[in-house]
């Protein structure tokens, strides 16, 4: 390489644009071409699932964005990563080269600028046209809701309310159901932290942030099993908050929503408490309780995410429950089986703990024995 | 420069005057005023926290050889992916980018002797350590989780450690607003005459569009993590739906600097690129002024594109659509550049040094980084990609691919410059094959990962895992690859040392570069420039003669210019840094 600098340095001179210049444009061009056939026309399901069966009816509108943005990307990027590889080879310093040649002294091309300005921004332009589409048709696209039942976010489940059942749906232990073929409304919010509810399939998410209901709006179409994440971080087990959704026909939909309702008329009686056993409910405690409450049981201040439960039938600084009721052992299964909102924090009910009738009894009979 | 009191030898120059050089290691190389040597300062630091913070990122990746999660609780791998963002980003490639690159290279390519204010320059650098303290001390109090974005509610739940995340941002805040204050004054009164707007280098231009964000953007980050602050400590509702405040609006003040931030690491690198792919091709930068200007309008830009973090994170529908269009309009001024830089090499005589294959490997990943942010912009696909793997494929092809590539390349080509030697280039030239493969295998599959469904920040995958059986394959891969850049580092840390003894005698210009610094001995002596050069011509035509006069080094064939008046070194800004 030149250490100084020579007062006529030899210029070197290019023939056309480069040998092989329009082969290799002619390469790129096959090349982009044969990407573009492959994401308009080729099985992309291996990166979005369900593409060639859409799950819900956004799910094809946001595809086939998808699409029109993989192939010009594409092909921008074939175009540059070919054009810098060519010229790499074909204007590389060769060893025969006099120590003072230079290359071709262009400084611009007012012409080429001024293609390789407009048409990016006609391509941007033709994209925002196909985005605000498709962003229209997500934001009011779909017609009077079947459906709207309300998805709330928890540390680390998903609760889902549907209308006319009294008691809610947990994604630890349920999935949640939607009727196929009719438009839906799903209405987010959180009881505690920011979390996302996502299902790949149907493409769309929202984010359940606590103080603000947001919806999503879509008609499901494909009945079918698909994993719902939440993608927002929530905590430390954000990753293990999943559930599952189950897209079947309105018929089964609304037998698998009387059936809930008609259990739900048939539980909620009073527990037998009289045969709970301290031991068993220790051990229970360990496995269910503990994650939130203090184990082994410590005073009402040492809070984790609930309040101590020790002297929970004798505190005096605490002589009511968290209810506002006597700490009397059919108040305490109340809390377990009903769970519990207030300023302190929520607990979820005895469906999403999974508590059997024994747990319960055998809870309650551990608790009153921490005297 | 000061108006010293030595005595005047020349009257048309009166700001050259008397002061000794520095002498004694702690006087040169601790409590130094010089730009270049706070440049080293940043770089020994920044390089340091980078193998510290790259180390988590390392663990991050092998707790996800395995779907259920391989080797550590998930609060530890939430720790780690935390404390890897946050030092990354502050800690690491804001200070390497602006302090270490731009610290050096900067003044010296304005003809400069110094920054307008070194003494404000120093006690920006030592706040760097301060802060840095601030913020590994966190993990003695349990460290912060919620990611390096802390969104609250969930990072109130950190307690001290949090509240300690806040005040190390807050406080590497205030160091990046004075840099950024320091430069623009730097550049815009300190140039060397003749140095009009149109003659200045590219790198500078880079450097004032940087100093614009970092001045104007990082006060809205302060204000974000300040009531972040206060709602830790004294339990302030700004951020509790409960009690009247607004989880969203972290997100709109975090993102109004956050955004700009990516920016503030990314043009730097386009001012390296800009210098190095014109030296090394052995022409003009093709577009001068559409690169310059382009790096103008992507810092004003910057600032109206914040909300598309928050497409589905409780922005109002009719908002998503300014911010969409905004975000697709910022990649044409990209687009120019990556074409510019493209058309710099047609017609070229290309000489494959360590930098130039960095500056080549970045044209195609930060290229690639960029069109999938043109995906991410697009609302009712980000409805679909937000917060999943795509999202941190994205942005580590723009930042690693993009940032760190620039920084990689600025590297080997400043260092004969700033130590005499210059870097092997076997050694130089395998760590680029071993960081570009290494990334691209690395952060390639983790685009397609996330379209099927893998969320970012999953300490385990175990239902994804059943539902793609091919997701702990890729995962594997990722790891496997990015040993390779674990590898690369190792290469070009031993180059660094190795090369300052063992390295070829660089010369006053070992590359046939034409910017100023190549006019000066290597290293530069501590004043940078005996006289100040005048500036007649533009910097990067390879077929004229250099643009310069005055810029003979020759210190004995001046003797009534005598010494040169300098600021004298004191440590205390290092106190009020600190």
């Amino acid at each position: 390489m030149a250490q100084t600098q020579s007062p006529n340095p030899k210029v070197v001179r290019v023939k056309g644009l480069g040998r092989g210049f329009w082969p290799v444009t002619a390469l790129l061009t096959v090349l982009s071409l044969a990407c573009a056939w492959y994401f308009l026309f080729g099985s992309i399901d291996w990166i979005m699932p369900g593409a060639s069966q859409p799950v819900a009816d956004r799910a094809s509108d946001v595809d086939g964005l998808f699409k029109f943005m993989a192939v010009f990307g594409t092909a921008i990027l074939i175009y540059v990563a070919g054009y810098v590889i060519y010229f790499g080879i074909e204007f590389r310093a060769r060893p025969t080269d006099p120590p003072d040649l230079v290359g071709v002294p262009i400084h611009d091309s007012p012409k080429l600028e001024l293609w390789w300005t407009i048409l990016p921004t006609l391509l941007l332009a033709a994209l925002t046209a196909l985005s605000i589409n498709v962003w229209y048709k997500i934001q009011f696209g779909v017609g009077a809701p079947a459906l709207t039942m309300e998805v709330v976010g928890h540390q680390f489940y998903f609760e889902y309310r549907y209308p006319g059942l009294k008691t809610s749906v947990f994604s630890k232990t349920e999935p949640m159901h939607l009727p196929a073929g009719v438009p839906v409304r799903i209405l987010i919010t959180s009881a505690d932290v920011i979390h996302q509810f996502w299902v790949p399939e149907i493409r769309l998410k929202q984010a359940a942030v606590p103080g603000l209901v947001q919806n999503l709006n879509y008609t499901p179409l494909r009945p079918g099993t698909y994993d719902i994440a939440c993608s927002e971080y929530c905590g430390s087990d954000h990753s293990l908050m999943q559930g599952q959704l189950i897209i079947e026909p309105v018929a089964a939909f609304n037998k698998w929503l009387d059936n809930k309702e008609k259990a739900a008329a048939t539980a909620g009686g009073t527990v037998n408490l009289a045969n709970g056993s301290a031991a068993a409910g220790k051990a229970t405690y360990s496995q269910k309780c503990a994650a939130c409450h203090s184990d082994p049981p410590a005073p009402f201040d040492q809070k984790l995410v609930g309040p101590g439960l020790l002297h929970i039938t004798d505190d005096p600084a605490h002589p009511a429950l968290v209810t506002g009721k006597p700490p009397t052992p059919a108040n305490i299964a109340d809390i377990l089986q009903n769970g519990f909102t207030g300023p302190i924090g929520t607990m979820p009910n005895r469906q999403a703990n999974a508590l059997s009738d024994k747990d319960v009894a055998d809870l309650v009979a551990y608790l009153v024995s921490l005297k | 420069m000061h108006a010293g009191t030595g005595t005047t030898h020349d009257a048309h120059d009166v700001h050259d005057h008397i002061h000794p050089a520095p002498e004694g290691f702690i006087r040169k190389y601790v409590f130094s005023l010089d730009h270049k040597v706070i440049g080293f300062q940043y770089f020994f630091t920044g390089v340091f926290l980078l193998l510290i913070a790259g180390s988590f990122a390392e663990l991050v990746r092998l707790q996800l050889t395995k779907p259920e999660g391989a080797i550590m609780s998930h609060n530890a791998y939430n720790e780690m992916f935390t404390m890897h963002g946050t030092a990354m980003v502050w800690m690491v490639l804001i200070p390497l980018v602006t302090g270490a690159i731009g610290n050096f290279v900067m003044p010296l390519q304005i003809g400069a002797r110094d920054v307008a204010f070194p003494w404000l320059n120093m006690a920006s650098f030592w706040i760097l350590p301060v802060a840095a303290l601030i913020l590994f001390s966190s993990m003695l109090f349990g460290g912060p989780h919620a990611g390096w974005t802390e969104y609250p509610p969930i990072s109130l739940a950190d307690g001290t450690a949090g509240a300690l995340w806040c005040m190390a941002i807050f406080v590497i805040g205030i160091s990046s607003t004075m840099t950024g204050l320091n430069f623009m004054v730097t550049v815009m009164k300190m140039r060397a005459p003749g140095m009009t707007w149109t003659r200045m280098p590219l790198f500078v231009w880079a450097t004032f569009a940087t100093a614009l964000m970092n001045m104007i953007a990082t006060v809205a980050l302060s204000a974000a993590v300040g009531a972040l602050f206060l709602a830790h400590v004294f339990n302030v509702p700004f951020f509790d739906a409960a009690r009247g405040g607004s989880p969203v609006l972290f997100e709109h003040m975090f993102w109004f600097y956050s955004h700009p931030a990516v920016y503030i690491f990314i043009i730097p690198a386009f001012g390296v690129i800009s210098e190095v792919l014109p030296t090394f091709a052995r022409k003009p930068i093709f577009g001068y002024k559409m690169i310059a200007f382009s790096s103008m309008a992507i810092s004003i830009l910057a600032f109206t594109v914040w909300a598309h973090h928050m497409f589905p994170s409780g922005l109002a529908p009719w908002l998503q659509l300014p911010f969409m269009i905004l975000t697709y309009a910022i990649g044409i001024p990209t687009g120019i550049k990556v074409f510019s830089w493209m058309a710099t090499l047609w017609g070229g005589r290309i000489h494959y040094t360590t930098a130039m294959l960095y500056a080549m490997g970045f044209l195609i990943t930060f290229t690639f980084g960029g069109i999938t942010g043109i995906f991410l912009a697009s609302v009712p696909v980000d409805l679909h990609m937000h917060g999943t793997y795509f999202v941190v494929g994205h942005f580590h092809y723009v930042v690693a691919g993009g940032a760190v590539m620039g920084f990689l390349a600025a590297i080997p080509y400043w260092y004969p410059k700033a130590t005499g030697r210059l870097m092997s280039e076997r050694i130089g030239q395998l760590s680029f094959w071993l960081f570009f493969w290494g990334l691209n295998g690395t952060f390639l599959p983790m685009h397609w990962l996330g379209l099927e469904g893998m969320p970012r920040r999953y300490a385990s995958y175990i239902d994804f895992a059943k539902a793609n059986p091919d997701a702990q394959f890729w995962n594997q891969f990722e790891t496997v690859a990015s040993f390779l850049m674990v590898a690369s580092f190792a290469l070009l840390v031993f180059n660094l040392l190795w090369s300052i003894k063992h390295g070829k005698i660089a010369g006053i210009n070992p590359w046939g570069a034409r910017t100023l610094e190549w006019t000066i001995s290597s290293p530069p002596p501590y004043y940078n420039f005996k006289k100040l050069p005048h500036v007649y011509g533009r910097p990067y035509d390879f077929d004229q003669p250099l643009p310069y006069a005055n810029t003979d080094n020759e210190l004995d064939q001046y003797p009534e210019y005598g010494k040169v008046l300098m600021p004298i070194p004191t440590p205390a800004p290092v106190g009020a840094g600190a």
